[in-house]
């Protein structure tokens, strides 16, 4: 019915893992703890060799012996990393706000819309997710250069305003809204705007919010784009300042993984608290 | 006078037709009941109507305006969706106030209306509902003050009751007949129950492949059916039909029985093929000898009030309505009369009514 269409999205799919019974249980049990362990390993290293001094930042011990945040105190005053933090936190959001809103509009179009040469447009928009980032990043280098916006946020986000994966995801959830409910908005009077903002968009929270994520996510651990635009600190991301600590001299290890830490919190903190819907998104989106 | 009037309408889709010029006159205050199978052409002439769907060619008029071009919200008519449709993130009160809302009627005001809406319902006690949270019988309701709350000219049902339990149904077919009383609004509904049609309508539309059958009153339809498909549509269990010619002047044999023509006062000459049709309580039975035709029981339906029995008659099956009180059981021979003045009679060529 109706209802259940509508309501499909808000809770993800529970994961069901069957190992059948008897023996096998423990044994996918196991399994699956394994693969947890080797998935948060890295972590772990990361966060433990963050809290080695200097003197031991190589060992392969797998306690500390002595934590400390001398590597959080120098990371924080070798390079602005707060001030990344911010800027990566601000790029990241417009980037998520202004691909919904583009692909709230197409979706809108694509899904309720018939007009010459739809399918066509679709078709192009599709394609775009084929085209590699050095396929367009010359192309786009010389735009923003012109524009006069290397070095500058705005530069960072521009390329980023649409993006095939929103408008095909929100297409989809568009067209598997239930047709009478546009028609009866339709004859209770509203129009076309009024029917996406009022009525399609409440009603697709779910989708929006897993997208939101998704984009959030992959905005926050871009890299290549922001090296090839950003030349000062000052207007640089996250990503790019733990490169900084990588140098001709030989890798800081210690600040490296602090700053990785610090860089990594926000999306951590997303994960422990979005836990089901990041899944959801993932899982809808098919990248599990 | 018409107070919708459809004239000449035609629908295709990219060249196929789906509408073939229906011509209909709806009057004020009516209840009319478009019945017929899935496919017939039924909810497109209601979406058209409303506006949903572009008329390929002819002409609906609502009132004095023709409304070919206009929005559906400017043609002064509600419609409640099978799947009633309702606003899933809005609470009932807010459904059924969204109409006032988008005509930007004040908020007191509004709240006034919708508070009535929701007393001719019973619905006061869910107006802080959403949808999900109600009963499909709730949700109907619901979806009907959405429509009453626009005191529109004209109603349309889309086959309203269909995903309604079977008491669900027939509970909500009184309430949309009380309501219809109560407010005389036009109202149109679409459906391919018989039962429904037979019992709401003033009058029905019966349509068939894009064409209307017949109109009229579901006693004139019922006891005149003006075509073969009316004949077998309406009506359960259905009309019996039989191919027959005419034997001599004044009787017609049955194709596939041995036994003793029917007498039957038709202008047609002898050998003239057509389809005779009698409905099932209309078929007199008794024990074997009493009537002309004889016939074996094949099956007998006990439906509690009456029973529905299948004879065997030759390689024709008749289906007869009896009371309780005839004892019959399957394989007893039995006799059969067909009461002239009970059967229709239909061309085998064109399946239009032939007057006896």
């Amino acid at each position: 019915m109706t209802d259940t269409a509508l309501q499909a999205p808000a809770r993800p799919v529970a994961f069901r893992l069957r190992f059948g019974t008897g023996w096998q249980r423990p044994l996918g049990h196991g399994l699956m703890i394994l693969l947890s362990l080797l998935s948060v390993f890295p972590i772990y290293w990361m966060i433990l060799t963050s809290l080695r001094p200097e003197n031991e930042i190589l060992s392969t011990r797998i306690w500390p012996d002595a934590a400390t945040l001398d590597n959080y105190a120098y990371a924080l005053s070798a390079i602005p990393m707060l001030r990344m933090l911010v800027n990566t936190f601000v790029v990241s959001a417009v980037v998520t706000a202004i691909q919904i809103l583009t692909g709230i509009l197409a979706g809108y179009g694509f899904s309720r819309w018939r007009f010459r040469g739809a399918s066509l447009l679709m078709g192009a928009v599709a394609l775009t997710w084929l085209v590699p980032l050095q396929v367009v990043m010359i192309p786009n280098y010389l735009l923003v250069a012109r524009l006069g916006m290397i070095d500058t946020l705005g530069a960072l986000i521009l390329p980023h305003t649409a993006s095939a994966f929103a408008i095909l995801l929100l297409v989809q959830a568009m067209r598997s809204f239930p047709s009478e409910v546009y028609e009866a908005a339709r004859m209770d009077g509203a129009n076309h705007a009024h029917i996406l903002w009022h009525i399609v968009v409440p009603n697709l929270r779910g989708t929006i919010a897993s997208l939101a994520i998704l984009v959030f996510i992959s905005t926050w651990n871009e890299y290549f784009w922001p090296l090839l635009l950003t030349r000062s600190a000052q207007n640089s991301v996250v990503q790019i300042g733990l490169q900084m600590f990588i140098t001709a001299e030989g890798t800081q290890w210690g600040p490296l993984m602090a700053a990785s830490t610090l860089a990594s919190l926000p999306i951590l903190a997303i994960y422990l608290v979005l836990q089901r819907q990041v899944i959801a998104s993932f899982m809808k989106s098919g990248l599990r | 006078m018409s107070f919708v009037s459809i004239r000449n309408l035609q629908k295709s889709y990219d060249g196929t037709a789906v509408l073939h010029g229906l011509d209909l006159g709806i009057r004020e205050g009516e209840f009319t009941v478009v019945v017929g199978p899935s496919g017939c052409g039924k909810s497109t002439l209601m979406r058209m109507i409303a506006g949903l769907e572009s008329v390929t060619d002819g002409e609906i008029r609502i009132g004095e305006t023709v409304v070919n071009d206009l929005e559906p919200a400017h043609r002064g008519c509600a419609m409640v969706f099978q799947n009633y449709a309702l606003y899933p993130h809005m609470t009932v009160a807010e459904n059924i106030g969204y109409p006032l809302r988008l005509a930007r009627v004040p908020r007191a005001e509004r709240d006034r209306r919708v508070r009535e809406v929701a007393e001719i319902l019973g619905l006061e006690s869910y107006l802080a509902r959403r949808p999900k949270q109600l009963s499909g019988g709730q949700r109907q309701r619901v979806a009907m003050g959405r429509a009453i709350i626009r005191e529109p000219k004209v109603f349309l049902f889309d086959e309203p009751l269909s995903n309604l339990d079977a008491k669900m149904r027939v509970q909500m077919r009184t309430e949309l007949r009380r309501l219809h009383r109560r407010l005389s609004v036009t109202s149109i509904l679409v459906t391919h129950d018989q039962v429904e049609a037979m019992t709401m309508g003033d009058r029905l539309v019966v349509m068939n492949g894009g064409r209307i059958e017949q109109v009229g009153t579901p006693a004139e339809v019922y006891a005149r059916p003006a075509s073969v498909f009316v004949a077998g549509f309406l009506g359960s269990p259905s009309m019996n039909l039989f191919a027959a010619r005419t034997a001599d002047r004044g009787a017609v044999a049955l194709n596939g029985t041995q036994t003793a023509d029917i007498p039957f006062d038709a202008a047609l000459p002898a050998g003239a093929t057509l389809t005779l049709g009698i409905r099932p309580e209309d078929v007199s039975l008794a024990p074997q000898g009493q009537h002309a035709h004889a016939g074996i029981v094949d099956l007998v339906e006990n439906l509690g009030g009456h029973r529905v029995v299948h004879v065997r008659m030759g390689d024709v099956m008749v289906t007869a309505i009896v009371n309780q009180l005839a004892a019959l059981r399957e394989g007893q021979p039995v006799s059969l009369a067909f009461p002239a003045d009970r059967l229709h009679a239909f061309s085998a060529k064109t399946g239009a009514r032939l007057s006896i």
